[in-house]
């Protein structure tokens, strides 16, 4: 699956498992956050990464990490 | 009336994978399967060849070399290939298909009709669709050399169904004899009547999304990124924009990525933050927690690397074709791709 | 139309021959030119230089570095009012009576990259031939054009020297329609427009309104609207009219065949044929200006929105959306074509292509026209002539069409397109 902060020009490239990003120049982070915070983040980023994997989607399905 | 027929270091008797990084020759006469398209009634003057990894890394220059004899030579028709589903040499293929039929030579190609080299080739070559291996080429070669034979000729060539190549999709610009502004008009008022007309589609390269990985538990999942995400020092000189390769890098007994060790060349986005923590980029720190938590089976040992930004898309395909058969061979069953 | 009572008179006086001259007048059919007076009407302290040339349909030269064009235009009431803002103050543009001269174009050119700009440096080569293969592809060759070439001066920043050599075009643009001025006997136009916007009427034509798309991204690069670049609008409706009599004037100087001159706006053919459907075929609902080349996916996404958000309150039930150069600018139609139909407003985009195909695409986007490919190379040509470039301006090599300006204009204004052959 892909993760990108740019979901719309992943689903025109024909991506199928898309998770937005957080920003184009940090899309498993974000600084603004304390290191603890941001390590807790890109947690559950990559979990939700692993769940879209592990799910049957549509094509060109993009999900947010809640 | 010149032939002149395009080959890789292979077919071109130069040597195997170890040839690849073969510079541009010139040879008189047929070369390999050239002879088999003399054979079937198409006599090859002059056998240009080129290895597929120094086409791929040195693209600009191996062009100008090659478009150079081409042009000097004047070939009444240029053939390149057929290089069935090698990704590498269909994309050479393709390029030099492009550009020598942009300048008005008469191209035609063969390959796999999946290969990069198709997009690469933009719709000018004709390209003949053939199998992924050479068993296809007794197949593939009198197709190849009476396409040729009429290009050479001059003579007009069918629609794609009628002679069996692969689809062009060409389009040329015309005056139409209206203004934009005008056809606007027509075409919102007849949709907004029920009649939807477009002018131009999107092409239709499209992968249905893969069944999900039953067992994560079990399974290996890689990681690949076009974020530019390098070891510290670019050893191996990952262009900063317009990449013509990808790499890959071990990940054994590496548990996050750190900044002393990694960094991003990426010439398309502001580095700053990623390079403060390249594990904003390649999120390789919570991969491997759940690793050890026994949420995936694995994580792939080896991590995939480019830039993604000014590449053409026949380039990318190449990649993702060439990085998910490795994964593919390493019995890996998902990647995590991350892009900026 | 002309029994409707008219906002904006725009009087149309046809050029058939245009000469060189002692002084600048109007003869009959013939534009007579002082070249030498034309060139200190142009002059400005941050330039170095400033010349005028006549080129003609047909003959074999080049002009390079074009960085617009303008349509010779005057306010015949208050001739210093024309162009509000960036030449003249400011006044509403879109009232009263206007000159313009047909035949004629103002060509500007001038050579950017002399004075080092980071930006100027990248730009590439911008041609209006006047024979050879593009005179069949590009909109510019089939006017007789008054070419202003100018030199900014090393003293000049970057932005003094832009508005020097914006104000040169733009002044020597109405100099040249002044000709159809104070002359004794009045000279007659050939034709007269009497364009007139309604209010909102609740006919039950569709209503159309058409988005504007415009770059406006620094020096060099900018849109300008009554003399104001546009950098941070937030979309807004702009009165057709205003747009057609020199509201807007172009600022950008990169790939002249997809980006909008201030001719594209005077001439603004999509307008015109808005308004000519108006009452007939559709309900012209109004004009709302955007900005391309949003830098954020989120910036682009909140523009896309609120030019949805005015659409719908202006009542459009249908929009023609344009498009403003190549690359990322696409990806703000596409959103934009996207927010508008879901929220139920049924769009047609405007945009050219490349040789990959569509930049940018949503599956909203049913229904584009193509204003051709911007990558098709066209067959060598050799001018005998090159104005406004010290080196050969590539003669005999293959030129992009994307280097041609207007080739692939995407507000609909040439007729360009392309088809699968």
């Amino acid at each position: 699956m892909f993760i990108t902060a740019l979901p719309t020009i992943a689903q025109m490239v024909g991506a199928n498992r898309i998770l937005k990003g957080v920003s184009i120049t940090y899309p498993a982070g974000d600084p603004s956050l304390a290191v603890g915070d941001e390590h807790a983040l890109r947690r559950r980023i990559t979990e939700r990464a692993l769940e879209m994997l592990s799910t049957d989607v549509g094509p060109g399905t993009v999900w947010e990490t809640p | 009336m010149t032939v002149v027929h395009y080959l890789n270091q292979f077919f071109a008797g130069l040597g195997g994978e170890e040839a690849a990084g073969s510079e541009p020759i010139r040879i008189d006469g047929p070369v390999g399967p050239g002879r088999a398209l003399a054979a079937a009634g198409l006599a090859v003057d002059v056998t240009i060849a080129c290895g597929d990894d120094r086409f791929g890394e040195h693209e600009q220059e191996s062009l100008e070399t090659l478009l150079g004899w081409i042009e000097e030579l004047d070939p009444a028709v240029l053939v390149l290939g057929p290089a069935f589903g090698s990704g590498r040499y269909g994309y050479a293929c393709g390029v030099i298909a492009r550009e020598a039929g942009r300048r008005g030579v008469p191209v035609v190609t063969a390959m796999t009709p999946d290969s990069p080299g198709v997009i690469a080739a933009e719709g000018v070559a004709y390209v003949v669709p053939t199998g992924s291996n050479v068993a296809s080429m007794k197949d593939a070669v009198p197709r190849v050399a009476a396409l040729a034979k009429r290009l050479a000729a001059a003579e007009p060539i069918g629609s794609a169904e009628e002679e069996g190549y692969v689809p062009r999709h060409r389009r040329e610009n015309v005056r139409s004899g209206r203004t934009g502004a005008a056809r606007a008009i027509d075409l919102l008022l007849a949709k907004l009547d029920g009649d939807v007309r477009t002018e131009v589609e999107p092409s239709a390269d499209r992968v249905l999304p893969p069944p999900p990985v039953p067992d994560l538990a079990t399974a290996t999942i890689a990681l690949v990124t076009e974020a530019g995400c390098v070891p510290q020092g670019n050893p191996d000189h990952l262009p900063t924009r317009h990449a013509n390769v990808w790499l890959r890098y071990p990940l054994d007994g590496v548990g996050s990525m750190s900044p002393d060790a990694y960094v991003t060349v990426h010439a398309g986005f502001d580095t700053t933050f990623a390079n403060q923590d390249p594990n904003r980029l390649v999120p390789l720190d919570a991969v491997r927690e759940l690793e050890r938590e026994g949420r995936i089976g694995a994580l792939h040992d080896t991590f995939y690397t480019t830039t993604g930004v000014d590449t053409p898309v026949a380039t990318a395909v190449k990649f993702g074709q060439e990085i998910a058969a490795e994964l593919k061979s390493a019995d890996v069953s998902a990647v995590i791709l991350t892009g900026t | 139309m002309s029994s409707a009572p008219a906002d904006l008179e725009i009087a149309r006086f046809a050029v058939g021959e245009v000469v060189g001259g002692t002084q600048t007048g109007r003869d009959a059919g013939t534009l007579h030119l002082s070249l030498p007076e034309l060139a200190v009407s142009a002059a400005e302290p941050a330039l170095a230089e400033a010349t005028v040339d006549i080129v003609r349909p047909g003959e074999p030269v080049r002009i390079a570095n074009v960085i617009d064009a303008v349509v010779p235009a005057v306010k015949a009431d208050d001739p210093g009012a024309t162009f509000p803002g960036a030449l003249g103050p400011l006044a509403p543009a879109g009232r009263g009576r206007t000159n313009v001269l047909d035949g004629v174009r103002v060509i500007v050119s001038c050579d950017w990259s002399v004075t080092g700009n980071a930006e100027a440096v990248e730009f590439p080569p911008s041609f209006v031939d006047m024979a050879g293969p593009s005179v069949e592809r590009a909109p510019y060759a089939s006017t007789t054009n008054v070419v202003v070439t100018c030199r900014p001066s090393p003293d000049a920043t970057i932005v003094e020297a832009d508005r020097a050599v914006r104000r040169a075009g733009l002044t020597v643009a109405r100099e040249l329609a002044a000709t159809t001025i104070g002359a004794k006997p009045e000279i007659e136009p050939d034709d007269i427009e009497r364009l007139h916007v309604g209010p909102s009427s609740a006919s039950d034509l569709p209503a159309v309104c058409t988005v504007l798309q415009v770059a406006s991204e620094g020096p060099l690069v900018d849109t300008f609207l009554y003399g104001a670049p546009l950098g941070g609008l937030v979309p807004t409706l702009l009165d057709p009219l205003e747009v057609l009599d020199g509201a807007l004037v172009n600022g950008t100087y990169d790939w002249p065949s997809v980006r909008n001159a201030t001719a594209t706006y005077q001439e603004g053919r999509l307008i015109r044929e808005l308004l000519a459907a108006d009452g007939k075929r559709l309900h012209f609902a109004g004009l709302i200006v955007a900005l391309g080349y949003l830098d954020t996916a989120d910036d682009k996404q909140r523009s896309a929105l609120q030019t949805a958000r005015l659409a719908r309150l202006i009542g459009a039930e249908a929009a023609i959306c344009t498009t403003f150069s190549s690359g990322n600018s696409h990806t703000d139609t596409m959103l934009t074509v996207r927010a508008l139909e879901r929220t139920g407003i049924r769009t047609c985009a405007i945009l050219a292509e490349t040789n990959g195909g569509l930049t940018d695409h949503v599956t909203e986007a049913d229904c584009i026209v193509s204003t051709g490919n911007e990558d098709e190379l066209l067959e060598p040509w050799t001018p005998e002539r090159v104005i406004g470039a010290g080196d050969d301006a590539m003669a005999g090599e293959r030129v992009p069409l994307s280097s041609y300006l207007g080739a692939n204009d995407e507000t609909g204004a040439f007729d360009l397109t392309a088809v699968t052959a």
